[in-house]
């Protein structure tokens, strides 16, 4: 699993798989993670995380070619991931799941069963992207696949859980968005007042656990540092 | 010298009006967009002609209309599109630098040319900078854009002396058509009908143009399937599978699964910044 390096721009370039994401790829993708952080940092300005790229922005040309000479002869040993497992309450009901009903009814499938196949995997974080906070999760049942909407809906509420293409996800603030919102979440998933503002990190996994209608609304402060411990 | 906390009052405050700097890269491991002057020449040139330090926050304004009165004296500096501006209602020939007096009104009116119109302050406005940058943005600073009646902060010296120099701003460089841009990552996916589509015709603003994003109003066919989630950038075009065409801004979120089939220089997105609903750019490889 040896990457090629991408050029794009100057200061700009990517470590690229051509495979699935799977967690040996993100094993792979950690090593680079911290090799470049351990011995790049003073003339990198940023990496991004993707499903199969990590993005590299350079402070000047020289300092890509510096990396590209090193990468080829690169040989890196997989990174464990952590361990960690996060419980994720969600209520699944179409009160709070707008298109929890639909999204069954076009999969042939109960409600029971949409959330027996929702809840039963482990997600594994890869990164945060699209919005602040959001996961982006690999472990979807292929039996839950579904396209994305056509007209996004204007205003999904944040702790909106949703379904789109291959994935699943948690809106963690509002916004427009054109996947299939079957549940809601209380918990917060951005909050600038803490540091860091999510208290998740790729490489975790995290697993739906059900809740009713009465818990989420009565949900309290308390009950999120419960779970979030 | 003495310096006190000055206040500026937003009389009126156009839609679309925002505090700006270069914007943040520390936020990208949490989702967090770079956000940022959407033309950081036109930004740049105003903090410089004031001396500011990097990172000094500016309003970023893409309407005319904007009216804000300055309770202490400060020096401000304007650039990036090229407005009529008024200081108590007289007009000002030159606006890149002027001095502002003590209660005097400054009142931006139709743009003559370009988008997105910078105010710079001697010193930056003064707000709290989460994650090293001032710029708005949803969740990330409260509150997310500016409106009418709010009040900023900033610096003002009491012993000013006027500046004598006289730049004049020039927006000769944005108004070329030519948008240069690196193959994108994706580029090797597209057949050689798109690329002599992408590289030869013309193609508009669409009205559908955003901080987040500009959109062009000319579809390029694709059957292109989506692609992995992966990192994106300011400047980054994505092909959508209707065929669209879409820009990525300074707002855009920091991955997307639309093949990535280009990638703006830096000028070319600051030009672009300037471009208007239904103006001409064409895409020139590098």
């Amino acid at each position: 699993m040896k990457p090629t390096y991408q050029l794009i721009s100057p200061t700009l370039g990517e470590l690229v798989w051509n495979t699935e994401p799977t967690d040996e790829l993100l094993s792979i993708q950690f090593a680079y993670l911290t090799y470049i952080q351990t011995n790049f940092s003073p003339i990198l300005l940023e990496v991004r995380q993707g499903f199969t790229r990590l993005s590299l922005v350079w402070k000047n040309s020289s300092s890509q070619q510096e990396f590209i000479q090193l990468s080829g002869s690169l040989n890196l040993i997989p990174e464990p991931l952590p361990e960690k497992v996060w419980k994720v309450p969600v209520c699944y009901s179409p009160e709070f799941g707008q298109d929890l009903e639909d999204f069954a009814k076009s999969k042939n499938l109960s409600l029971e069963e949409v959330i027996q196949l929702h809840t039963q995997p482990r997600y594994r974080i890869h990164f945060f992207g699209f919005l602040p906070g959001f996961f982006y999760l690999n472990g979807l049942s292929p039996k839950l696949h579904m396209p994305r909407k056509s007209v996004p809906t204007p205003a999904v509420p944040p702790g909106s859980v949703a379904i789109g293409g291959k994935q699943t996800g948690i809106y963690p603030i509002q916004s427009p968005g054109g996947w299939h919102i079957i549940g809601r979440s209380p918990l917060p998933f951005f909050d600038m007042k803490q540091v860091p503002p999510v208290w998740a990190k790729p490489g975790e996994q995290i697993q739906f656990v059900p809740i009713n209608a009465t818990q989420l609304e009565n949900w309290k402060d308390a009950d999120t540092k419960n779970f979030l411990q | 010298m003495s310096t006190i906390l000055g206040k500026a009052q937003l009389l009126r405050c156009p839609p679309g009006t925002t505090l700006q700097d270069e914007g943040r890269v520390l936020g990208a491991n949490y989702g967090v967009p770079r956000s940022g002057a959407m033309d950081l020449h036109g930004y740049h040139w105003a903090n410089h002609l004031l001396q500011n330090q990097n990172q000094a926050v500016a309003l970023e304004m893409a309407q005319p209309g904007l009216k804000i009165k300055f309770e202490e004296p400060c020096l401000v500096s304007l650039a990036g599109a090229v407005a009529f501006v008024t200081v108590n209602q007289a007009p000002i020939s030159n606006p890149s630098i002027i001095a502002m007096g003590s209660e005097d009104i400054l009142e931006i009116g139709k743009f003559r040319t370009g988008a997105r119109l910078y105010l710079c302050i001697e010193g930056g406005f003064q707000v709290e900078k989460p994650l090293g940058s001032g710029s708005d943005f949803v969740s990330i600073t409260t509150p997310a854009k500016r409106a009418t009646d709010e009040t900023l902060y900033y610096l003002s010296n009491q012993n000013k002396t006027v500046l004598q120099a006289k730049p004049k701003w020039t927006s000769d460089w944005f108004e070329s058509e030519e948008i240069q841009a690196y193959p994108g990552p994706d580029w090797e996916l597209l057949s050689s009908v798109q690329h002599s589509k992408l590289l030869n015709q013309p193609f508009h603003i669409s009205k559908l143009s955003n901080r987040m994003g500009i959109q062009l109003d000319e579809l390029v066919v694709n059957e292109l399937e989506d692609l992995p989630t992966n990192p994106v950038f300011p400047g980054t075009v994505q092909l959508t599978p209707g065929g669209k065409i879409i820009v990525l801004m300074r707002d855009a979120g920091v991955t997307g699964g639309y093949p990535r089939i280009l990638q703006l220089t830096e000028e070319a997105q600051n030009r672009l910044a300037q471009k208007k609903t239904g103006d001409p750019i064409y895409f020139q490889l590098i």
